[in-house]
């Protein structure tokens, strides 16, 4: 059986060879795609688990390709780039990334990657701990991932899903920034403060009634990051 | 004082001229007066006395207001002298027998010339009106042609000649003390000026002199320029808006200027940053291939690779990685050494950028005990976070690559007096003391440079981005001593939390 169905999208044909050959030696289906335009068009009439996609790519690019993308779907997302600036990073975060490996980068690292978002956090949380919310006009539906702030109905990805869930099942209580990275994206993790702040604020996006203001994703300045649910 | 002795031959010309001028309009207003005594004379016996009088008294008054008090006070006098000698019996004498007459002469007189003095008043309120609108509507012109005017030539020779054209002078000099220029305009010379402006400039204050004046232009207290007009005879008011205009004319020709320096230094910015960019991307994707490969295969424990195969793809994987690194490392230098590269400075703890380089260099410092000090209470500082994690990566780069493997490394950050002082320390061979001051130089190697790994490039990396934040990188270290490199950054002013 198949570890994951996984696109890899750059327009380098080499990498793409190379990419093909190191996945599939691993278990995983692998298709490929030469530009933005073509990935799209792949992802309309198949399904795939996770997207490796080159940030520097001619036509579309990227980083518009990662906003395309997460426009229609919440597929698992890690962008490949040369450059290893955090204003990258969070370029490919906000685009909606899920991860950022920096090339050129080893296979296990990469491996290691793929993993971290393919699995699920795990204990799932259950549904003793955790209830489908409805405070103050905010619904969220866990078991379709779906929230809905007065009648805006969103979808969360796997990683927003992950974060808002181990918030939720803690609330009031301040979670660190290590921890949370941790939980979510593995123990290899514990310095991207900028992978959640990306995160918190997608989160607050979907979720909160003024995403400027934030009500219920509260952030202890230093501290972490904190549920917030009024009494 | 050259410019003013240039300037009195024009003037006295000027002056004889309009005197000649005077004369010959006195010369018509006394003939006129002659020619109505004469008409008069002719029908003496038909017209009244009264008749004559108010006669005279019309043309006095059309000289008052078309020329001026000076011929109408000759025609005046001119008048009364006929008007006795003639009509006032006894006729043909200067002698008035009767006192009535005598009163009628002297009303006469005075009526005639408080009505000239009036009515040339009058014209004079005009005539200043006049020109204080034709002052407006000039400096109204100056002010947009000074505005809106875009050349090639430099704002204080366009200014000049707006100057010149606009209030029909023959010779303007206006002095830019930016440029350290004077520039001239209009037909006549005003030799030696260059020097007077200069003086004028330093010392506030407008001197007027034979038709040409010479004031310093202010903005905002500071000195920078000074003007001279001849042939203008501009009210003070006038003048000051002038000169006001002049001020923000050059002020804003210069702010544009610099604006349109920061636009290109922009841009050549931008253009070296894409190209950079290119050129790191061609190199690192052909990389990124052989790096994944040789990863892949070294890594892969299904299929074991014999000893041989696994040193000779060791060797294929680390000079995939140095490769990458010279690559990595040419192009930050490029980047950074043209200078004009932004700094993104924000507020962080010492403590996160020690981690974050740190976890950057795990790969390097696997099997060296890593020692990490830094005080929880460390004030902030202000830094570009990406910068001096690379300047730290460097650092910790230098001291696995001099120190015996296994040495342990200490990274720490611990309050200075110029600020926080972060530092890389190691217990290798240490730098000589000739070494010291060349360490940091582009592609200086210290010792006996048996390291392939070392570029020659990470110390002087980390020199420049530690001068951009405005500090110094030094070492201190003693032969077989190891040494410790360390830098300040600047504390963040209190308050300034996310």
């Amino acid at each position: 059986m198949s570890e994951g169905r996984i696109l890899v999208v750059d327009d380098d044909p080499q990498i793409r060879r190379t990419m093909k050959a190191a996945l599939t030696s691993h278990g995983y289906e692998v298709s490929d795609a030469r530009s933005g335009e073509e990935a799209l068009e792949k992802l309309r009439l198949e399904s795939y688990d996770l997207v490796l996609l080159d940030m520097n790519m001619p036509g579309i690019g990227g980083i518009e390709t990662c906003r395309m993308i997460h426009d229609g779907s919440d597929i698992a997302t890690i962008m490949l780039t040369v450059r290893n600036s955090e204003r990258d990073k969070v370029e490919a975060l906000d685009a909606g990334a899920d991860d950022y490996v920096t090339k050129p980068f080893s296979t296990p690292e990469l491996l290691a990657r793929i993993r971290a978002l393919l699995r699920r956090l795990s204990p799932a949380p259950s549904d003793a701990d955790l209830q489908n919310l409805n405070l103050e006009g905010i619904k969220i539906d866990l078991a379709s991932r779906q929230v809905s702030v007065q009648g805006r109905v969103s979808r969360l990805t796997a990683k927003e899903f992950d974060v808002l869930s181990y918030l939720l099942v803690r609330p009031n209580r301040t979670i660190a920034h290590r921890e949370l990275l941790q939980a979510v994206w593995g123990p290899d993790y514990g310095d991207e403060l900028e992978y959640l702040r990306v995160f918190i604020n997608r989160l607050r996006k979907k979720l909160e009634p003024d995403p400027s203001k934030p009500r219920f994703l509260v952030t202890d300045a230093w501290a972490g990051y904190r549920f917030h649910i009024p009494h | 004082m050259s410019a003013p002795r240039m300037a009195n031959p024009t003037t006295a010309s000027l002056a004889r001229r309009n005197k000649g001028w005077l004369l010959l309009r006195t010369a018509v207003a006394l003939a006129a007066v002659g020619a109505i005594t004469s008409v008069f004379v002719a029908h003496r016996s038909s017209v009244n006395s009264a008749t004559v009088g108010f006669c005279y008294l019309i043309a006095i008054l059309i000289f008052a207001t078309v020329w001026g008090f000076t011929e109408s006070a000759a025609a005046s006098i001119a008048a009364m002298l006929c008007f006795n000698f003639y009509f006032m019996p006894p006729t043909g004498t200067f002698t008035v027998s009767d006192p009535q007459n005598l009163v009628a002469l002297v009303t006469f007189l005075a009526t005639a010339l408080t009505a000239s003095r009036l009515s040339a008043r009058l014209k004079y309120r005009t005539k200043e009106a006049l020109d204080r609108q034709r002052e407006i509507e000039r400096l109204y012109s100056l002010s947009r042609s000074i505005l809106l005017t875009v050349t090639a030539e430099p704002p204080a020779k366009e200014i000049a000649r707006q100057i010149a054209s606009m209030f029909d002078s023959p010779a303007v000099a206006l002095y830019d003390r930016g440029a350290d220029e004077t520039f001239l305009a209009g037909p006549e010379a005003l030799s030696g000026i260059d020097t007077q402006l200069r003086e004028t400039a330093a010392r506030p204050g407008v001197r007027r002199g034979d038709g040409t004046f010479l004031a310093s232009i202010h903005l905002g207290g500071e000195p920078i320029g000074a003007l001279a007009v001849r042939g203008t005879n501009l009210s003070d008011a006038a003048l000051q808006s002038l000169l006001n205009l002049v001020a923000v004319g050059l002020e804003r020709a210069r702010a544009q200027e610099s604006i349109n320096r920061a636009e290109i230094a922009r841009q050549s910015e931008e253009l070296k940053s894409t190209l950079l960019d290119a050129i790191a991307h061609e190199f690192k994707t052909p990389l990124t291939s052989v790096k994944a490969v040789t990863t892949d295969l070294l890594s892969d424990s299904a299929d074991p690779l014999t000893e041989q195969q696994r040193s000779l793809l060791t060797i294929a994987d680390e000079e995939a990685d140095r490769m990458a690194r010279l690559v990595s490392e040419a192009i930050q230098l490029a980047r950074i050494e043209g200078g004009e590269f932004q700094l993104r400075r924000e507020v962080h703890f010492p403590s996160a950028l020690l981690a974050a380089a740190i976890r950057q260099t795990k790969p390097l410092t696997a099997g060296r005990e890593l020692t990490v000090q830094a005080a929880d209470d460390l004030p902030l500082v202000v830094a570009d976070a990406g910068l001096i994690q690379m300047v730290i990566a460097h650092l910790i780069d230098n001291a696995v690559k001099y120190s015996p493997p296994g040495s342990p490394i200490g990274v720490g950050a611990r309050p200075g007096e110029e600020g926080v002082i972060l530092y890389v320390a190691d217990q290798g061979t240490g730098v000589a003391e000739t070494d010291q001051a060349r360490i940091f130089d582009k592609f200086y190697r210290a010792g006996k440079g048996d390291s392939f790994h070392e570029t020659g490039m990470g110390l002087a990396i980390a020199r420049e981005i530690v001068h951009a934040h405005g500090k110094e990188i030094a070492v201190r270290s003693a032969p077989g001593k190891g040494s410790e490199f360390y830098f300040a950054l600047p504390i963040a002013p209190a308050g300034s939390m996310e």
